[in-house]
Order: C-alpha cells, then structure tokens, then sequence
C-alpha cells in the first residue's frame, strides 16, 4: 500500500513540477488577492474620524482613535487588515488546490491512465490516496512560499511566534486541503467530465470562502450567515490558523479543532470508502 | 486456485452493461499454455469486453473465468500480478517520457528500484524505443505509442499477455513489425490472447481462433481447421442486372452447383474453383456479368458462412474522416 501510494505520489507531483506555468499561476492568484485585496482595504485610513469634522479637541481625536483600534482588534485581533487577510488566505487557498485532486482523476479516467492502474497488483485505495496526498504536499509547498510572499509585504506575525505554532497551522491547513480534496475525488470517480469538476469549483470556492472567517470576522456578520460559518470547515482552519500565525484569540479550540479534525476524518472515509465502490463495481 | 490445465479458460462468460447492451451471452474457452490464441470478430462482437473481464477491469454478469489458475473475480489480485495487458487504446501518460511510463508500470508491479531501472531498459530496448526513452510521450509516432503500451506491459514480465486490437491503426510497415514481436514472446515462453478484426492478422498469428460474433463464439479451431469447414473454394459472380441474380442461381442448381445470393452477388461452392470455373464461364455466356473472382478458403469466408455477414461490415460513413481521407489519397 504505502509503496504503490508513494509511486504514484511522485507520478502526480513530477507532472506538477513539469508545468511551470500552473506552478506559478497557483501562487500569483493568492498572492495577487492578498496584495490587491488586503492592501487595498486599508481598514485603519477608513474608519478615521474625517478631516471636514470640526472643533474636535485633540483629546477628543485621541478618544476617537483609540476606539476604533479597540474594535479592530476585538473583531481582527489585529489592526491591519492585510495581516488579517494573507493569514486567512492561506487557508482560502488550501481549498482553491482541493480540486486538482479531482482534475487529475477525470484526466486519468478519460485518457485510459485509470485502466492501466486498476489492473497493476496494488490495492486500490492507493490510487486514490495518491491524489489526495499530491494536493497536501502541493499546498505544503505553495503555503511556504506564499506566507514568505506575505512577510515580504508586511504581514506581522504575532510576537514570540514558534516551531510548534507553524506545525500546527500546517497541520490544520493540510486537513482543509485534504477534506476539500476528498469531497473532489469523490465527485471525479462518479462523473464522466471534466467540466463538472470546474462548475463545482466555481460553485463552491465563493460560498465556502465567504461564509467563513477567512476574509471577514464572524462576529460582525447577519444571524443566518453566522449560523452557516459555524458549519463551515474553513472558519475552524481559519480561527486556529490565525490563533498561532497572528495572535487573534479564539473562542473554543479545543471545539473548533474537534469539529475540524471530524469533518476531514468523515470527509475522508467517505470518499475513500466510495471511491474504492466506483473502482470495483464496473 | 484451481486445477491448472488452461492458461485462461473461460466458462460462460456473460456481461450485460448498466446501460442494459448485452455485451457477452456465454463465452467459453480454453486457451493453452504458451498458445496464440485469438479472439475473432467485428466491432461489437464482445472482444473487447471478453478481454476486460479476464484482465479483472470488469466483472461478469455470469459465468466464470480463471487465468494462470487463479478466479477472475476472487483472486483478482494474483491474476493482475500474471498478467500484462495491452489495451485498444493508449493509454500512457503523454506528459510522462518514455522510460518513467514503464519505470512506474514497473514499480506498481512490485520491483525494486534498481531492478525496475535494468527492466524498465531492457524493455525499452527490445521495443526499439531506448533512443526515445527520454522523450514525452506526446512527441511519439503512432508506431512508438504502440510500442510503448507494450513495453508498459511486458516490464514485469507477465506469464499472459492480452493484446487487444494491437495493430488498429497501424501501418503496414508497423504492423509487421509488431507481428514479429509478438512471435519473438511466443518463443520465449508467453501466453498471448489476440484480439483482432483483421483476419489476415488471425490467420498468420494464431495457433487457434475463436470466431465471436454477437457475444457469442460460433467456431472455434486452428485456421487450419476452421477453412477446412469450407469444403473446397468459393466463386463470386455479380451480374450487371440485379433481376439475374435468379437466374444465374437456377441455371447453376440444375447443374448441380451448391450456390447462395448475398448482398447482390452469387456465391458457388467448388471443390476446387480452376476445375469448374470454364463450366460456369460457359453456362453464363449469354448474361452480362459486372465482376467475377475466386476465393481460396480463408476465414474471411469462414466468418460469412458462419454468420451470413461479412467480418468488415461497411462502416456509418463519416463524412468529416472520409473528407481527410481523400484529401490524404490526393496528395
């Protein structure tokens, strides 16, 4: 099992590394959000008490102020946005990379790949553990290099950041990544087409990046889209991604990385055990 | 594991398909260790699907198959290790080179790296590929991608090779080539099982054929035996006229000739076609006849006397290919 997997883990990641283009056009779509997008929205400038207010005493300015970084902090944990940003998009982007797993297997099933590797002596699973591990070790790799982008433009991590901090954010990013890749093989070994992958994409990527705390606070949103974000994986990534890279408290760890931790686990034995049903029954 | 006197043998196989095509209805037979044997028939007939189910892709509606012994459906896993398979399509990875296609084939069969590295060489080197090894697959010929899905499938040196439709597609010069190949493993010892709807293929291939048609086998023997049905030669005569179709046939019964219309031509069976063909020439002097040709025994006849249709039924005309066709004769 473990050698077939590892085969099959260096096929898919040597093809990777043999498209340059797709390689560099993964890392500059988050790079371009977070430094268009979490540049841009420069939360501190806006919520300034306006120049054209008059006859503000400059204690009164400083009042002013203090309350609006006091409310930045307790809805970001922190006062730049962008900061807040680029933390959550590591996450975001964890999930944009789940789909490759199912892109790759549509590829396979239709150019006859898939055939060659149901009659090799290997157990089954392993083409199909194969794709999800290729997206873990890609979203390693991409989450590197886009959290040195980030601190290269002026992301702040939180003070006396350690190993044991980027550990476990990596963990919890890979358990997105692997959740969201599981739910995209599942759905790649049923269609037929590649282009139900990329509709599933486009339907997916938006909602489960907004309903989360990725790209805003939860706290701060309406009733029923706090309701949903407290269902949403990524909002658990997000909250205990941020709690170690940025300092942003969370409510309950412990909760929010159970639940995380079910769900990839659910996720994973669900589209494995179906996976393995598509392979055998034909 | 079962009593092994077959390399495959195959019992009633039947496959009916979800979308409710009913692929297979009982194919059986027995192949021998060592043989070439081939499958037979035109497009349709269940060859390929006869090579999924022994080759464990998929299973059987009904009936049983084992191969080296083993179950097809319960011993899966020994059967893939025996086995190479040599599928109608391509199917190597065109983003891979030449030598990581057959080096991963390689190592999915359980070698070790450098074991499969001096296969994965070997292999390549006996396709003719070894100069090539370090090419994307996207970049070979027609010829060399056939002769990689090979390579992919000899690398761990499989006891039974299935080949199925291994020179669709091929030109002459390929082909051949490939025929000598096959030969070369039948020498050293491999169990080949041929698909084919080529019947000059099946003759100069095989050491016996099954003859399939419509999911089922309607003959089975060496070519030998199989053109020996025919009794003797076939003469084909096509009259300008259609309407003398009759005619001819009654002219010839009365003088005791065994004859039978198909597809607007008169079939007569002769023992021998250089002793009657002057008598029939005479009888017929006085009918505009269009065409007239002998046919020494061949399965191609076999197959029409078996089934009442020709092995190459004229093919849905695609008008888009036969443009590209033409355009190809031209030049």
């Amino acid at each position: 099992m473990m050698r077939a997997t590892l085969v099959l883990l260096v096929r898919e990641l040597k093809k990777w590394f043999g498209r340059k283009p797709v390689l560099v056009m993964s890392l500059l779509t988050p790079v371009l959000w977070i430094a268009l997008f979490g540049k841009s929205l420069n939360l501190t400038n806006m919520l300034m008490p306006p120049g054209s207010l008059e006859g503000i005493s400059p204690e009164m300015m400083k009042v002013l102020q203090q309350m609006v970084t006091a409310r930045l902090i307790e809805l970001f944990g922190t006062t730049d946005y962008f900061t807040y940003m680029s933390s959550g998009m590591l996450v975001v982007f964890a999930v944009f990379q789940g789909m490759f797993s199912g892109i790759s297997i549509i590829f396979d099933k239709r150019l006859g790949y898939m055939d060659r590797l149901l009659v090799a002596p290997i157990p089954r699973l392993s083409i199909w553990l194969s794709k999800i591990l290729a997206v873990a070790v890609r979203v390693t790799l991409l989450s590197l290099l886009l959290l040195a982008v980030s601190l290269l433009l002026g992301m702040n991590l939180k003070e006396g950041v350690g190993v044991i901090d980027l550990l476990a954010s990596w963990s919890y990013i890979i358990l997105l990544a692997m959740t969201i890749a599981s739910l995209y093989a599942l759905l790649s070994f049923y269609a037929d087409n590649q282009e139900i992958v990329f509709a599933a994409g486009n339907l997916l990527n938006l909602p489960l990046m907004f309903t989360s705390s990725a790209m805003f606070p939860v706290e701060q949103m309406p009733d029923w889209l706090q309701k949903l974000a407290s269902a949403n994986p990524v909002t658990f990534a997000a909250d205990l991604v941020r709690y170690h890279l940025i300092g942003r408290p969370v409510g309950d760890y412990t909760a929010e990385l159970v639940k995380l931790v079910v769900i990839a686990l659910v996720m994973l034995v669900v589209s494995g055990w179906a996976s393995l049903r598509w392979m055998n029954n034909r | 594991m079962r009593h092994e006197t077959c390399a495959v043998e195959a019992i009633d196989l039947e496959k009916t398909y979800k979308n409710g095509v009913k692929a297979l209805k009982g194919v059986s037979f027995c192949i021998q260790r060592g043989e070439i044997f081939s499958l037979l028939g035109p497009n349709g007939a269940g060859k390929t699907t006869t090579v999924k189910i022994l080759s464990t892709l998929i299973k059987p509606s009904g009936g049983t198959a084992y191969v080296g012994g083993y179950n097809v459906v319960e011993e899966s896993s020994n059967v893939r290790r025996i086995i190479g398979i040599v599928p109608q399509d391509l199917t190597a990875d065109d983003e891979m080179t030449g030598y990581d296609n057959v080096y991963v084939q390689a190592r999915l069969h359980g070698l070790s790296r450098n074991e499969a590295k001096k296969k994965t060489k070997e292999v390549l080197e006996f396709m003719g590929l070894l100069e090539a090894a370090n090419r994307k697959a996207r970049t070979y010929s027609g010829g060399m991608r056939k002769r990689l899905e090979i390579a992919m499938s000899l690398v761990h040196s499989p006891q039974i090779l299935f080949l199925d439709e291994p020179t669709l597609g091929l030109d002459v010069q390929s082909r051949r080539h490939l025929w000598d190949l096959i030969r070369k493993l039948k020498r050293e010892g491999t169990t080949i099982l041929l698909t084919t709807h080529y019947m000059e293929e099946a003759d100069t291939l095989s050491d016996r054929i099954a003859i399939i048609d419509l999911g089922k086998v309607v003959a089975l023997g060496s070519p030998e035996e199989l053109k020996a049905r025919l009794g003797g030669d076939r003469i084909y005569i096509r009259p300008a006229l259609n309407q003398d179709l009759s005619l001819i046939k009654e002219k010839l019964v009365s003088k005791g000739y065994e004859v039978s219309i198909l597809n607007g031509e008169v079939i007569v069976k002769v023992k021998k076609a250089e002793d009657s063909l002057f008598d029939i020439i005479n009888l017929l002097r006085d009918l505009k006849i269009s065409s007239l040709r002998i046919s020494k025994p061949n399965l191609e006849d076999v197959f029409l006397e078996l089934t009442g249709r020709k092995l190459r039924e004229e093919e849905p005309l695609d008008s888009f290919r036969y443009r590209i066709h033409s355009m190809r004769v031209r030049r």
